[in-house]
């Protein structure tokens, strides 16, 4: 499956993909495509559906990257499909966008198991439930790590004592 | 009856702080539970925290001190490719020669460890005395034999020069030399066999489902490898091909010899790889910006995210970024270290073996765990210390210790 199937085939399910691309090589050049799609939360497990249905191996989950972007919180699903041939992976983020009045997102593990230390991560770093996640239990962070502190935002709840921690700290 | 047997968090076959807690009922494991947080740094803070971008190409290598090549390699990408920031051909080439120079030696180091986990120390001594020549090579070539401060957006930081060249050629000559001789010690070894074939096995199913990367998911049949399947600097002139077991064995199995094999299969690979690039490295510029205020001005006004993706020694290591116009530093900077995928693989490969298998079978996938782990401190009941605190805290151990 090539990336303009693939957008066809997101096309298909109403959803609009963006083509971000870099060349690379220097005497073989080549263009390197990242897909990003934007996917409302209520959604996201239909997509994620959809896309192990249409791949001809099982997708890669990379890893979940949130981004605390003010009244909101964007939060990156990083797939990949169509390795093990020669330029034949193509990277696709599922970004949702959620308030950070309603902070929660469904669990993926049921259909991908892998996906249990990333969603691990974002309740502790971020503060975002995962409703249907089983084992909510820290992950990086020590098991007394204070509830309301989140290493990630970039609000009030974000770390401050520890700023102290490094040398040359600005406040 | 059942009992939990603790493997860590400080143990001395995993070299590095993490908790494997497995449930036996005799002899055999029946649960597995992996608890990371024992030594977490918080290194994508202090890198989204730092005075500007490129302080943080120098915190992300030292994210791992075996990979300080790769993560500011994922992160440089990630950042050129928003900031549109152009990368010298020389660069490229040299960029390549650095990633597989990493290659080598971690590889290295791995068969060393692993040969020490089967109890096997004078392999161990071995291997890691024939690593000292691609550690001497690094050493000769960038002034260091680890956090070498190579990386810099739009290219590196220092050339590969004509006086360097020859010592590289002498080390890829006698990797060459060896390659049986390190084949055979691994792979035809009696004892070695009896420990490792089909102990650990990881199906491609599991591998699929528990997102493995690297070795260990190439170990299971899966041609999965960054540089073939998206390549990047000047991968595609290489023509990368993924390693799997049935290469040299002829067959797939899973199991931690098969991942012996990938591993050795790869040193060859990055030899050939290295021989090639220095035969075609281009002449001319390794930086495309060499004045640092322009180059933070340029990143400090582009907008937009990306990823960096990199086929470390362990696996793909991805790094997201995201730059806000008129931000200082990095807005968003979240790293996946190989090891955060693999280490979920632990549980299948483990269960219904012997507790003596635990420490080849953890130390098969080549576990990083700073690069997982990325301190907080945190006192009795809860009380953060602060800078001032630990230093009481260590003027009073050092006053105790003189006593």
């Amino acid at each position: 499956m090539n990336i303009d199937e693939i957008i066809e085939a997101l096309k298909e399910k109403g959803l609009e993909a963006r083509v971000q691309a870099r060349m690379a090589g220097v005497k073989n050049k080549v263009e390197r495509k990242t897909l990003w799609v934007d996917v409302e939360r209520e959604r996201l497990k239909e997509v994620v559906e959809y896309l192990i249905e249409i791949s001809e191996e099982f997708p890669h989950f990379s890893v979940i990257s949130p981004v605390d972007v003010g009244d909101d919180v964007e939060v990156n699903y990083h797939f990949s499909v169509g390795y093990g041939s020669y330029m034949g992976e193509i990277p696709i983020t599922f970004k949702v966008t959620i308030p950070k009045s309603d902070l929660w997102v469904p669990t993926l593990t049921d259909i991908i198991p892998g996906t249990i230390f990333s969603e691990r991560e974002i309740i502790e770093m971020m503060g975002i439930d995962v409703k249907g996640l089983e084992d909510k239990r820290h992950l990086f962070l020590t098991e007394n790590f204070p509830d309301d502190v989140y290493p990630w935002r970039r609000d009030e709840t974000a770390p401050k004592e520890t700023n102290k921690l490094y040398e040359g700290w600005k406040e | 009856m059942k009992y939990t047997v603790p493997i860590g968090p400080i143990h001395p076959a995993l070299k590095e702080p993490i908790a494997i807690n497995c449930t036996v009922s005799g002899e055999e494991i029946t649960d597995v539970d992996v608890i990371a947080s024992q030594n977490h740094r918080g290194i994508e803070w202090i890198g989204m925290n730092r005075d500007n971008p490129i302080q943080t190409i120098y915190v992300a290598e030292r994210i791992c001190g075996i990979c300080n090549f790769c993560h500011p390699a994922c992160l440089a990408m990630a950042v050129e490719e928003i900031a549109e920031i152009e990368v010298p051909d020389r660069a490229q080439y040299i960029r390549v020669i650095q990633s597989e120079l990493e290659r080598i030696h971690s590889h290295l180091l791995w068969a060393g460890v692993a040969a020490h986990e089967l109890g096997f120390d004078s392999l161990l001594h071995y291997t890691w005395k024939i690593r000292e020549k691609v550690m001497d090579t690094l050493e000769f070539v960038n002034g260091n034999r680890v956090t070498k401060a190579i990386m810099m957006y739009g290219g590196v930081r220092r050339d590969i020069k004509d006086e360097h060249i020859p010592k590289i050629r002498e080390m890829i000559k006698y990797y060459q030399d060896l390659f049986d001789k390190v084949a055979k010690l691994f792979l035809e070894d009696k004892t070695i066999k009896m420990r490792t074939r089909n102990i650990g096995i990881l199906t491609k199913e599991d591998a699929f489902k528990l997102q493995a990367v690297g070795p260990t998911v190439r170990a299971s049949g899966v041609k999965k490898d960054v540089r073939q399947d998206a390549p990047y600097y000047a991968y595609p002139d290489f023509e990368v091909k993924a390693m799997t077991p049935d290469m040299l064995t002829g067959e797939v199995v899973g199991d931690t010899y098969d991942r012996i094999v990938v591993r050795l299969l790869e040193v060859k690979q990055s030899v050939e790889i290295i021989e090639q690039a220095l035969d075609e490295l281009p002449p001319g510029e390794i930086l495309s910006e060499e004045k640092i205020p322009k180059l933070i001005a340029r990143i400090k006004k582009a907008e937009g995210e990306a990823i960096g993706r990199h086929e470390a020694p362990r696996g793909e290591d991805i790094h997201y970024v995201k730059l806000k116009s008129g931000f200082e530093n990095l807005y968003a900077w979240k790293v996946r270290a190989p090891t955060y995928s693999n280490i979920m693989a632990w549980k299948p490969m483990l269960m219904h073996h012997q507790i003596a298998d635990i420490p080849i079978v953890a130390a098969s996938i080549d576990p990083c765990l700073s690069c997982t782990n990325r301190a907080v401190v945190l006192g009795d009941e809860e009380k953060m210390l602060t800078a001032e605190d630990l230093h009481k805290l260590s003027v009073k151990k050092t006053k105790e210790m003189m006593k």
